[in-house]
């Protein structure tokens, strides 16, 4: 028995090998640490920790096999020696603290699970009754200032006036139970205990008396077992991500004036929520035939950028996809960069059946698929009678919102006609480069639809003259503004040069259909609220297209971790400056923006897998 | 207890046995996730703990050190 060699791991299931593994590297180890003890208990004293260093022998995980015919080396690192150490406690998972033992005797499971339904998470009416009634401190009387009860006798005393310590230490009753969170204190150790055992209860209880009141299920951050964590470190597939780590990026090959799909690619595999969706395996398939389904192609093509290869990749399936399902944009004539983003985001859309979207489906225009989750905004038009000023309002769900520029047929400026029209917040027109405030200024400018435009008002119930305003009812997560450019007229087509000049930061703010209302109503203008994050946006992609109509070029500007961006030529990925992506303003067409709250979201990853994985994984 | 306490102490107990706390708790679990509250408080207790030595830190620590700034 002694003589048998360990049994080999069995094969890792699909689902662990087919995707390829982060791994942020924290930074500076102790908030490694945290992670590590939060899963094993309490730290175990000095001495032995030491012993676990010493006798710690298992080798280091060899490095995965050189990439064949690449360049470049693979990118895990050596694991650091204190991190080896930290693997081993991991693995052995202590009791919370000593003091427990004594408690841990008899049926105490039972009287522990009793005490959880009765006073902390009360899931029948009648355990809440009890629970209102008698969760007060027993000194004070009062049910706040941090209530716990003692674990071995019926007191309840709050923590922060000390009167459940006063308790603790006459009746040498060592152990109470916080009764918002459940957490265990201990009053020798001074500090709250983790315990495996009693973490289990603890949540299996929570989840019972919250079903019951129909609360949900709590997110909680995925944790690995044991199993996992030995099947990731031997996952040829892991990939450690540093702060310039270049994991993400990867050239297109132009498969033939191709380069318009090559660019919109590249700003959707770096749109944050997208990548996120796709890289957590998040696609079900229903499609009849998978191999026409584009969100899997999608998903394919995130685990070819993410792979870490840094050769480029030839998307000739993804091309295949869209000409089957996007006809208008078959053949290898150059496309609009924006029209293809146009049919993508539908088609992908139309593919993600199975995607949580069951539920909301009702409404074909705006079902909770990925695509609409992240793309969709509600674009707000009023029609505003000019006899009796009824306003009719509609909304319509966009994906983009198309700028006119000037230089067009249609005259850009002044904004609207009348005075007044011209002043926004207080800020009229300077002179000078166009800017996409400008170009959103005209957009959601109120127009006089003429008298050759009149609507059948339903206060006056005849044809009236009236004006006609859009503002974003709702924004969508991405923003993505398309300039433009090609103008396609019955007698030209011509491409339009003018420079606009847009911003890294965003503020939609004035855009919205509530700033007009409070203008309207004479309300003062609030200067932008630097707490609320939530019309911000933060540019992320832009599309650029150089050339004449004929024949021209796309390029794009990615951005990549917080301040990085690169410029995408097709095959060619370079760095760049924020300064060569601020200066293409002449050739912009469509810019994407995210949402502030999406790219704290990017750095929320990167915490998250510092936590669950040893720098040594 | 004055009236004000035990206004609050007859709205808690009504709260609690309607189940509408337990419903009100995780609303504003999900607000404060939602907005990044609970990742910048993560990130803020990893610093304190750098700090101090993992050895060294107790909850009530933690919580002394980012009941302020939460």
């Amino acid at each position: 028995r002694s003589a048998r060699a360990a049994p080999a791991l069995p094969p890792p299931p699909p689902s662990l090998l087919c995707n390829t593994i982060f791994v942020c590297r924290p930074r500076g180890r102790p908030s490694f640490v945290v992670g590590a003890r939060t899963l094993a208990g309490r730290a175990a004293p000095p001495s032995s920790r030491n012993t676990a260093l010493a006798s710690s022998s298992s080798p280091s995980p060899p490095p995965p096999p050189a990439a064949r015919g690449r360049a470049l080396p693979p990118m895990v690192s050596r694991p650091e020696p204190e991190s080896e150490a930290m693997d081993a406690e991991l693995v052995v998972t202590p009791p919370g603290c000593s003091h427990l033992s004594s408690f841990k005797v008899d049926n105490w499971k039972q009287n522990l699970r009793a005490i959880y339904q009765c006073f902390v998470w009360s899931g029948t009416a009648e355990a809440r009754k009890r629970k209102a009634k008698s969760c007060v401190c027993h000194v004070c009387g009062v049910h706040l200032n941090r209530l716990h009860s003692c674990l071995h006798c019926v007191f309840f005393g709050c923590f922060t006036k000390k009167h459940i310590h006063e308790h603790a230490k006459s009746k040498r009753h060592n152990l109470a139970i916080e009764l918002m969170y459940g957490g265990i204190y201990c009053f020798l150790c001074q500090d709250y205990i983790y315990d495996k055992d009693i973490e289990i209860i603890a949540k299996e209880e929570q989840r019972k008396a919250w079903k019951m009141q129909g609360v949900g299920e709590k997110f909680s951050t995925w944790e690995p077992t044991k199993r996992e964590l030995e099947l990731l470190k031997h996952n040829p597939k892991r990939r450690k991500i540093t702060s310039n780590c270049t994991i993400g990026l990867r050239g297109l090959i132009n498969l033939g004036n191709t380069c318009f799909m090559n660019c919109i690619v590249q700003a959707l595999t770096h749109t944050p929520l997208l990548r996120d969706f796709f890289l957590s395996d998040r696609h079900r398939c229903e499609m009849q035939s998978p191999s026409s389904c584009l969100v899997c192609e999608m998903s394919s093509l995130f685990q070819e950028f993410y792979s870490g290869h840094r050769s480029p990749h030839i998307p000739y399936k993804l091309l295949h996809l869209v000409w089957t399902h996007a006809r208008h944009l078959a053949g290898y004539e150059q496309q609009d960069a924006h029209e293809f983003l146009i049919a993508a985001l539908d088609v992908l859309h139309r593919h993600c059946k199975g995607d949580d979207n069951g539920k909301k489906a009702n409404n074909p225009n705006h079902c909770n698929c990925i695509i609409d989750q992240i793309f969709t905004g509600g674009l707000q038009s009023d029609v505003t009678c000019q006899v009796c000023h009824g306003v009719s309002t509609t909304i319509d769900p966009f994906w983009d919102i198309s700028l006119d520029l000037p230089g067009s047929s249609t005259p850009f400026w002044p904004l609207s006609p009348g005075s007044e029209s011209s002043v926004v917040n207080g800020e009229s027109h300077v002179s000078g480069t166009t800017t996409l405030t400008d170009c959103l200024r005209r957009f959601t400018r109120p127009e006089h639809l003429g008298s050759s435009a009149k609507i059948k008002c339903s206060g006056c119930h005849s044809y009236q003259e009236s004006t006609k305003q859009l503002t974003m009812k709702k924004l969508p997560i991405v923003a993505c503004f398309h300039l433009k450019r090609f103008e396609h007229s019955a007698k030209l087509r011509r491409k339009i040069t003018t420079y606009v000049s847009f911003p890294l930061e965003l503020d939609m703010t004035p855009f919205m259909a509530s700033s007009k209302e409070s203008r309207m109503n004479g309300q003062y203008q609030q200067p932008t609220d630097s707490l609320n994050n939530d019309n911000k946006y933060s540019l992320f992609a832009v599309v650029n297209h150089q050339g004449t109509l004929e024949s021209g070029h796309y390029t794009s500007f990615i951005r990549q971790h917080k301040d990085q961006w690169f410029k995408c030529d097709d095959a060619i990925i370079t760095k760049a400056s924020i300064e060569d992506v601020l200066d293409s303003e002449g050739y912009v067409q469509v810019a994407f923006f995210s949402c502030l709250y999406s790219l704290v979201q990017w750095h929320a990853l990167s915490v998250y897998h510092s936590e669950t994985f040893p720098s040594s994984c | 207890m004055n009236k004000d306490a035990q206004m609050r102490a007859a709205i808690n107990q009504k709260l609690i046995e309607t189940g509408e706390r337990e419903r009100l708790k995780e609303l504003l679990r999900a607000k404060l996730i939602e907005c990044g509250w609970k990742d910048q408080l993560k990130a803020h207790c990893k610093e304190v703990i750098k700090e101090k030595g993992l050895e060294h830190v107790t909850v009530d620590d933690l919580v002394a050190e980012i009941t302020p700034k939460g």
